[in-house]
């Protein structure tokens, strides 16, 4: 097997098929990564943190969506990176940008505030029914909780002022909870706590440019999910041999699985290669990763 | 009252005598740079670790090394942030800031990265608060989460302390909604590290800005670690390129890797190894004691410091001229490939 320059492993992207690839020939981490691809439209402007959104959205722009247009959070606008970011900060990604930006204020203020950001990438520890994310911490107690997290960073300020945001998390019942210890970013119902009541995004935040806006899905190694009118999050998509059962398990609220939509779609080889080969070679983010199987092996080494 | 006049003379100082003369225990400090990543003043906390000083309250962007170092060492007491993080992929919870909040010896005051941008915006504005939008909803905002107000610390006796964590209002002028409304961050001290600084204190960086320009001007006394000292003529030259006019820096300090393990963009790369590895001594009280013995307390100048990195490290964090950075360094498990163009640019162009 000849080692490929890096000229031949990007003239072989077309070559490889876009066949679903089978269960077993690729890992968890590859179908979440991918499968938050698939989020992605090529008109989008997207902020993206660093880690499997970031990759997501590096395999979309060499496969479905060339011209999506990627914002750090460091402000970094639409960099063409040959080498995958550790952070939003890395000068990785200003290769070949279109602007940098003198400071965050570009970054919050121009862009996101100004209403520039049609999708958002976010993790989160913890997610309620209504698409609200916890970063901060879990326990009853604010000032002495059982764990801390890093705090909201980015995801307060993308969750309500990006007109989408796509959340990739695990799947356990005491993450997908009916009311987060700490909400750190409202979903598209807020809790009010002097009533002790939800309340509509739309009429807490009514007459501002945001009202509208919200999670769109929420992508967990187990299944799709998305929102309905009432801003309720129902199961879209089960991944590839998961059952219904298993979701409703690791879910610590009554999930709606009426609308459910099917399986998620396997990746196809082609993404796979894009994701090993092109996006982290370096295999940064991916690890255990499995084999290609012999047909695809066949093709990409000859 | 704050310090209106800003025009300086700037001094050139050693780190040591910099340090000595401008830190001070209880300091209301703000950090330049981003996460652990970018041009953070790691030299600075080095020597303030060093020199003992005790009870920082630092006001940041986000954590970074800097807080993550003086959380280790258990001199920091205060930390109004967005982020408890530094290591991002190479280490993403500070592990000792949560030894330390945990046994009570550290105070946060948490908001969200675009209000803590905004909120140093104001105070590089002169302005003692500013709108902004986010988020409503959030605990955030809940009233019953304010560390310093519950700590009896927001009674307008320290300047630098607000009365509020945050206030609202309903938009007067254009009927869109309820905004938030943030407090000016008024730290007293703010230190950065950029590559090139002139002798009378014009400074210059290349790669993103996060919130140095802000913090340059929102702060009282303004201290530079640089990689060098040029001549003012030099940086003159380009003056579009300039961030920070001479008239606002205190003091400079000459400290070439003085971010080390951050990147300084067409200097050095960042060292996601080192970074991994202090990550690993923190989790044990023990472990993170020796490793402060043999990296801060051992060494006799930060000049050791890096000779302990050792050379064929050095080589390869060497920034590369055109990128900015390294594609010799090797942060994963492969070693990084070459490519002359972006694939996407390839394909589809720009």
């Amino acid at each position: 097997m000849k080692k490929k320059s890096q000229e031949e492993i990007i003239n072989m992207i077309d070559k490889i098929p876009e066949e679903p690839a089978k269960k077993g020939e690729y890992a968890l981490a590859e179908m979440m990564a991918l499968a938050d691809a698939h989020e992605v439209r090529d008109d989008d402007i997207c902020f993206a943190g660093t880690g499997l959104p970031l990759m997501g959205l590096m395999a979309a722009n060499m496969l479905h969506a060339p011209h999506a247009l990627l914002i750090y959070e460091s402000g970094i606008c639409d960099g063409k990176t040959m080498n995958i970011p550790m952070s939003v900060s890395d000068q990785r990604a200003c290769y070949l940008c279109t602007t940098i930006g003198t400071s965050e204020v570009d970054t919050f203020g121009f862009y996101l505030q100004r209403g520039y950001v049609t999708l958002g990438f976010l993790g989160g520890a913890a997610i309620d029914k209504y698409g609200g994310v916890n970063v901060t911490c879990i326990g009853d107690d604010y000032y002495k909780p059982t764990h801390r997290l890093t705090g909201s960073g980015g995801n307060a300020d993308i969750g309500t002022l990006a007109k989408r945001t796509v959340y990739i998390m695990l799947q356990q019942s005491r993450r997908f909870v009916e009311r987060n210890d700490y909400t750190t970013t409202p979903g598209w119902w807020c809790w009010d706590w002097s009533t002790k009541k939800w309340r509509p995004k739309k009429e807490v935040w009514a007459n501002t440019p945001y009202a509208e806006y919200g999670p769109s899905a929420v992508v967990t190694n187990m299944g799709v999910y998305r929102f309905d009118e009432e801003g309720v999050m129902y199961l879209d998509t089960v991944h590839p041999g998961v059952t219904v059962d298993q979701i409703k398990e690791n879910c610590g609220f009554a999930i709606n699985v009426s609308r459910l939509n099917g399986e998620t779609p396997h990746p196809t080889y082609r993404e796979l290669y894009v994701l090993r080969e092109i996006v982290d070679p370096e295999r940064i983010y991916l690890s255990a990763i499995p084999d290609y199987p012999k047909e695809i092996k066949d093709i990409i080494w000859d | 009252m704050r310090e209106q006049t800003k025009t300086k003379k700037v001094e050139i100082l050693s780190l040591e005598e910099a340090v000595k003369k401008y830190m001070h225990d209880d300091a209301i400090v703000a950090w330049g740079g981003f996460s652990s990543y970018n041009r953070n003043p790691t030299a600075w906390v080095w020597e303030t670790v060093r020199q003992g000083f005790k009870g920082i309250h630092s006001i940041d962007r986000h954590g970074g090394f800097c807080t993550w170092l003086l959380n280790a060492a258990g001199a920091q007491k205060i930390h109004e942030s967005d982020w408890d993080g530094w290591g991002e992929m190479a280490g993403k919870l500070d592990v000792n800031h949560i030894r330390q909040f945990k046994n009570g010896n550290l105070m946060l005051e948490e908001y969200s990265h675009g209000a803590m941008q905004m909120r140093f915006l104001a105070g590089a504005l002169g302005i003692p608060f500013i709108p902004y939008y986010a988020p409503i909803g959030s605990d955030l905002y809940n009233p019953e989460y304010d560390t310093l107000g519950r700590a009896n610390m927001r009674t307008g006796q320290n300047p630098r302390i607000p009365k509020k964590k945050f206030d609202s209002i309903k938009d007067p002028f254009y009927d869109e909604g309820t905004i938030m409304l943030l407090p000016a961050a008024r730290p007293e001290i703010g230190i950065l590290h950029v590559p090139q600084v002139g002798e009378k204190g014009t400074a210059r960086w290349r790669g993103i800005g996060t919130m140095d320009k802000e913090l340059v001007f929102a702060c009282d006394k303004v201290i530079l670690t640089c990689e060098e000292i040029v001549p003012e003529a030099e940086l003159r030259r380009n003056p579009e390129s300039n961030q920070v006019p001479y008239f606002v820096v205190d003091c400079i300090v000459e400290v070439p890797w003085g971010a080390y393990p951050s990147a300084v963009p067409f200097y050095y790369d960042y060292d996601a190894e080192f970074m991994r590895k202090g990550d690993a001594a923190s989790k044990k009280v023990e472990d993170m004691e020796a490793w402060l013995d043999e990296w801060v307390y051992g060494p006799k100048e930060w000049k050791e410091v890096i000779k302990k990195i050792g050379t064929e490290k050095i080589l390869d964090l060497k920034a590369d001229e055109l990128t900015g950075y390294s594609r010799r360094i090797k942060r994963g498990q492969n070693p990084p490939t070459r490519m002359t163009m972006p694939v996407s640019v390839k394909r589809v162009g720009f």
